[in-house]
């Protein structure tokens, strides 16, 4: 069977492509006029907002078949190349004619990869097409077939903001999905569009309008789209977050954790991460495997330690930012303490950063270095507040001078009469 | 020392008229005198404000790059710099709430009738150039709240007919804020606004002392044919009273500066998204919500220019109140217009309070 589609994939791919000019277009005469849906919609389409009509292409470059005849049996002749509609293997090599063809899309787009179709033979939806399972999704499926919009536009399918949507027609879809299992034999969950938009990333993207958050095809490649392997998971989130991968990567959890990053921030339904998740009290995600108050487990000694020492300089950093900005708006100069707390927040990051190494001790010149700011910080903010004591006290003593000068008036416009 | 210094000025200027004029100048006596405090009390802190603003001048700078440092360094650095541009702050504030009042304790009182006319109409141009003070100056420490407020201030006064786009330009020294709008507000507010007011101020003042005080309608009413009013000696009776109410106004305003300083924010940038909340100061915020309500159309027309030339046409109206008020001119009671003040402080007070809790 592969043999066949690979044979079919050739001959297609045999005949030369060339961006028909705009001479008369008997299938969209015709096809206009179908009451079919199914056969007219694709000329509306097409002839509407398309990369490939506005770029001089036309229905034969795809479907093959003769434009210039007005007779069915003519233009349908399987002589002249119609092969109708192009499905399954048929439909990648229609596509990677021109998409595979580095000379020929140097023409129209000269920074696009031209790996496509080879890139897809390695993913899930091309593994299984070549099994022969039609179910699939091919090039069509995520970037439609007639008004084919450039991935640029945000109307496009596979526009970042709407790549989850896509990928959900089938992954969110049970009676698509009911015959896919993973590699455990457990029913591929349908549950990912719903999880991603519960993220952090989702948030980023739709609410952020930060294009560079991930979606779908980030982690799981678009073309050559595959769930990444065990062991792999902290490759791809270190693809962006790189200081934390490196860091977990020398921890002892790289070893132990097999979902590795997903272990605790989860994969679809990435939350914001907090303070909160670590150590193991309270909503501690490290009491998952580590007893909350065992005084003999290293790792919960280790992960609440971490977890207090956060939570100091953060509670400091906290503390002093609000004092510098009530004497700052009183007119007290702390320019230089404001900066100096950035500096504070800058060592909590890399507190946080730091964490992902699970080495307590790693942790405490950081966090000391950050609280012996936190102090200069603090220190400073008294001396303004002493300051602003001081001026009250001076207004006190005018305002009892002026009330002393309004009461001699008073007395003396009564003496006055 | 007083009397040498003046018997050695009378020597050499001939001050007889002065003396006669301050010997002579009384202030009638009447239960509505407490209102004439208000115009005096006015005028004591535009004196602040010219004092605190001259102060403020040599330390500020008027440049986008500049203007939120210097006023930075005034209140941070320079002694006593917090209290000044504190004081300019408040007294600014004071100032505009005082000069309505005083706009509305004369409407009340039918002040503005003949012979007063022109009084009222300097009075009321002088509010306007208070208002036109308190906006210009608003912009100056180039900071977050003032950069937005008065790019959405000057899109009004671009909603003008006709003119509005060219005033828009010529307020903002182009299309948008930047900091040409900002050396254009300096100039307003520092000499432009300062030498018109100074003039309209002794006009105003003039006006009043060649007038003397107005007597609410109602005292005039209850005198019998040829009884006058008691009076009070303008010098020192009444003006110990006013020295008295300025004193008061110092100890309000350096309370206000010292327990409520006013805040600094953020530097204005004009790339950052407009933050959530932008309104203009309390003075303009009914005008402001008024304009929001407006539906965007009204019969076919634009509802913001709409808005805006309903505004116009009130301001016209204040302007020709006294001549258009025919019985209190005859000394008649005139309950039209005191129903046109009471609606009028109603509307303003509503609608600031509306426009400050809207969202």
């Amino acid at each position: 069977m592969r043999t066949v589609w690979l044979f079919a994939a050739l001959l297609v791919a045999a005949v030369p492509v060339r961006a028909q000019s705009a001479g008369q277009n008997s299938c969209l005469t015709c096809h206009s006029t179908q009451t079919d849906k199914r056969l007219s919609t694709p000329t509306q389409l097409f002839t509407q907002t398309d990369i490939h009509r506005e770029n001089g292409f036309a229905c034969v470059d795809c479907h093959g078949g003769n434009a210039a005849e007005s007779d069915k049996a003519r233009s349908h002749d399987a002589a002249r190349g119609f092969r109708g509609k192009p499905a399954g293997q048929q439909q990648i090599a229609a596509c990677a004619r021109c998409h595979g063809d580095a000379e020929l899309m140097k023409r129209y787009a000269p920074k696009q990869r031209v790996d496509q179709a080879t890139e897809y033979a390695t993913s899930v939806h091309g593994k299984r097409l070549a099994t022969g399972d039609g179910n699939v999704a091919t090039c069509a499926s995520c970037h439609g077939a007639h008004g084919v919009r450039r991935v640029s536009d945000a109307k496009s399918p596979v526009f970042p903001t709407n790549v989850a949507n896509t990928c959900a027609v089938c992954h969110a879809s049970p009676v698509h999905m009911k015959d896919y299992k993973k590699a455990d034999g457990s029913p591929l969950p349908t549950t990912q569009l719903a999880d991603y938009q519960k993220s952090v990333h989702f948030r980023a993207l739709t609410k952020g309008n930060d294009l560079s958050a991930p979606t779908c095809n980030d982690c799981h490649g678009n073309h050559g789209a595959a769930p990444p392997g065990v062991g792999a998971v902290a490759k791809v989130c270190g693809t962006c977050h790189t200081i934390f991968a490196q860091k977990f990567e020398k921890s002892v959890h790289n070893e132990l954790f097999e979902k590795g990053c997903v272990e605790c921030h989860s994969n679809h339904a990435i939350l914001k991460p907090s303070d909160d998740m670590l150590g193991t009290s309270g909503h501690g995600i490290c009491a998952t495997c580590h007893t909350a108050g065992d005084k003999n487990d290293k790792g919960t000694l280790g992960a609440d330690r971490m977890r207090a020492d956060i939570d100091a300089l953060k509670a400091g950093i906290e503390t002093s930012s609000a004092l510098i900005e009530r004497v700052k708006n009183a007119g007290i100069e702390v320019s230089d303490q404001e900066l100096a707390l950035r500096e504070a927040s800058t060592k909590l990051t890399l507190a946080r950063t730091e964490m992902h190494a699970f080495v307590p001790e790693q942790l405490d010149p950081i966090v000391a270095d950050g609280a012996k700011i936190v102090a200069a910080a603090q220190r400073a903010g008294q001396d303004g507040e002493a300051e602003l004591k001081y001026r009250r006290t001076g207004l006190a003593v005018s305002l009892a001078a002026i009330l002393f000068v309004v009461v001699a008036l008073a007395v003396k416009i009564k003496s006055l009469g | 020392m007083i009397a040498k210094t003046i018997a050695w000025l009378d020597e050499r200027l001939d001050l007889s008229d002065i003396r006669h004029f301050v010997e002579e100048k009384g202030v009638p006596i009447h239960a509505q005198k407490v209102w004439y405090y208000l115009g005096g009390m006015t005028l004591f802190l535009l004196g602040v404000q010219i004092f605190t603003g001259i102060l403020l001048l040599l330390y500020y700078r008027p440049s986008a790059a500049e203007a939120y440092e210097s006023v930075q360094f005034i209140v941070t650095r320079v002694k006593f710099g917090w209290l000044i541009r504190n004081i300019h702050s408040w007294s600014a504030n004071l100032l505009i709430g005082l000069a309505f009042a005083h706009f509305f304790s004369v409407f009340f009182l039918k002040s503005y009738r003949k012979p007063r006319e022109l009084t009222w109409v300097s009075g009321i141009i002088l509010l306007f150039l208070m208002l036109g003070f308190g906006f210009s100056g608003y912009l100056l420490p180039w900071n977050e709240l003032s950069f937005f407020a008065t790019k959405v201030g000057t899109g009004i006064a671009g909603a003008v007919p006709v003119v509005g786009h060219f005033t828009l330009r010529v307020l903002r020294g182009g299309d948008d804020v930047t900091g040409a709008t900002l050396s254009r507000f300096y100039g307003l507010h520092v000499a432009i606004l300062p030498a018109i007011t100074t003039a309209l101020v002794a006009l105003h003042l003039l006006f009043v002392q060649r007038q003397g005080m107005s007597v609410p309608i109602a005292v005039e009413q209850k005198l019998k044919p040829g009884e006058k009013l008691r009076q009070m000696p303008f010098f020192p009776n009444y003006i110990l009273r006013d020295v008295l109410a300025w004193y008061i106004v110092i100890a309000v305003l350096a309370a206000l500066a010292a327990f409520y300083p006013w805040e600094l924010g953020r530097k204005a940038d004009p790339f950052a998204v407009v933050p959530p909340g932008i309104r203009p100061e309390w003075y303009f915020l009914a005008t402001f919500h008024t304009l929001k309500l407006i539906p965007s159309h009204v019969f076919g027309l634009e509802g913001e220019r709409l808005g805006v030339v309903g505004f116009g046409l009130v301001a016209l109206f204040l302007v020709a109140v006294p001549f258009l008020d025919r019985r209190s001119s005859r000394g008649e009671r005139s309950p039209l217009f005191t129903a046109m003040a009471i609606a009028g402080l109603g509307y303003l007070i509503v609608f600031t309070i509306l426009g400050h809790y809207a969202k």
